[in-house]
């Protein structure tokens, strides 16, 4: 019986991930529309709901009229949140000790339905229909984990499945367009993937000069957060960015 | 046996005492001694709260999260505002104003609207133009826990601290002889 629930979950989220028409605009020219976050943000807006996670709450508020915002739920959890990431009907939560994933099914009350434990770290998600990377920092006073960039199967979301681990000192942010994959190591550099196979990114390329926080892959520009500013590259090639400028602090 | 009685009652809170705890993230560490470190500065519930938009870039100290949102990039401006930059050539890209919003680290944009925190409040602002941002409206304490754990509850560097009266707002730290009560690191 319980089988038969779960399998029944698992296809009214698969029906409602093909349905979804919602897309976060990642585009500069199209009007209105939501912008585009950094993988280390703790607040995002998907639909009219505006989603909020601080330690121990995941926080909902509905966002319909800007001017009389109201919060439709608190939940406390037990874990400590660290980011959130908004993909179709899911939230993909980035915690110290886990990858959570959430519906957006009643897009007012998030319902926890998968999740992907692993050892204590500090930890910043993104995801897409196929795969979720997460970059965790175990060498700090997060935790224990071993450091690295850990690649999950979520065609599953009630099961993500971890599949690979590539050991990287001291990653933080990350970000995707299409085949390519950027990770902030900090003082190391940035480091680039290829992603044409999801599941065994390959790295390509080390941008070096500056300590890399976070990265927004938007439309033809990656704009990474550094400790010395504001760096432009033109990405119109995924796999070969192209130096454009840098916004000194 | 009144005695003994007594005695017990007088030993409940002191044993109690070690559980006490500020909620900051920090340890609070009861001492007399005082040490060179962070005092909170206190503001009322109004200069806390003012929102300020000018149209002047403003250094990065303390820089945070980012955002992209259609000719613009927003920059957190950890615990004091946001930072705006004109994007539209990005070989030119250069910051051109700053909004000001006391314990901050959030943001989020939708229809030409922020979204971000200030201490436990939602705050939504408009931006119809790079000169005119306005409160559109504040959700007071929506997010509980931002209380105490807002980027302005802990001093910007490591080390003691006075630890932070929290039914009081926090609008900066400065450097000061403090006891050292509160520790970060």
């Amino acid at each position: 019986m319980r089988k038969m629930r779960k399998i029944y979950c698992l296809y009214i989220i698969v029906i409602a991930i093909l349905s979804s028409c919602e897309k976060d605009s990642n585009s500069r020219s199209s009007s209105g529309g939501t912008g585009v976050g950094g993988s280390l943000t703790k607040f995002t807006i998907s639909g009219n709901y505006l989603y909020a996670v601080s330690s121990h709450y995941l926080y909902t508020v509905d966002i319909s009229n800007p001017a009389n915002p109201v919060r439709t739920s608190e939940s406390e959890l037990s874990f400590d949140m660290e980011t959130i990431y908004p993909f179709k009907n899911s939230l993909f939560v980035g915690s110290k000790t886990g990858l959570y994933v959430y519906s957006l099914d009643t897009p007012s009350k998030p319902k926890l339905i998968g999740e992907a434990k692993h050892g204590r770290s500090c930890d910043p998600v993104i995801a897409n229909d196929s795969v979720s990377y997460s970059t965790l920092k175990g060498n700090t006073s997060c935790g224990p984990a071993t450091s690295g960039l850990y690649v999950y199967d979520v065609r599953n979301l009630n099961a993500p499945e971890l599949k690979t681990t590539i050991p990287i000192n001291e990653p933080i942010g990350l970000g995707m367009a299409d085949s390519a994959l950027y990770v902030c190591c900090a003082g190391e550099g940035l480091k680039m993937y290829s992603i044409k196979n999801p599941y065994a990114p390959v790295e390509r390329k080390l941008f070096t000069g500056y300590h890399f926080i976070d990265v927004i892959p938007y439309d033809n520009l990656l704009i990474c957060w550094t400790e010395e500013g504001i760096v432009l590259y033109d990405i119109t090639d995924r796999l070969l960015p192209v130096f454009i400028k840098k916004i000194d602090n | 046996m009144h005695i003994s009685r007594y005695l017990l009652l007088l030993t409940i809170p002191v044993l109690l005492q070690s559980c006490w705890k500020y909620r900051n993230g920090g340890d609070y560490i009861d001492s007399q001694k005082k040490e060179w470190g962070y005092k909170p500065v206190y503001g009322t519930e109004t200069e806390a709260k003012n929102i300020l938009y000018s149209p002047v870039a403003e250094p990065v100290i303390n820089g945070g999260n980012i955002y992209a949102y259609h000719d613009f990039i927003f920059q957190m401006e950890t615990g004091r505002g946001i930072h705006v930059i004109d994007n539209s050539n990005s070989a030119a890209a250069t910051r051109i104003g700053f909004i000001t919003v006391k314990g901050c680290s959030q943001i989020s944009v939708k229809d030409g609207k922020i979204y971000t925190n200030s201490y436990d409040d939602l705050v939504v602002l408009g931006f119809s133009s790079v000169d005119k941002v306005e409160v559109i409206s504040r959700l007071q304490g929506v997010f509980t826990e931002y209380r105490y754990d807002s980027p302005l509850a802990q001093p910007p560097g490591n080390g003691y601290y006075e630890c932070p009266v929290y039914d009081r707002f926090v609008t900066g730290w400065v450097r000061d002889s403090v006891y050292q009560n509160c520790y970060k690191n």
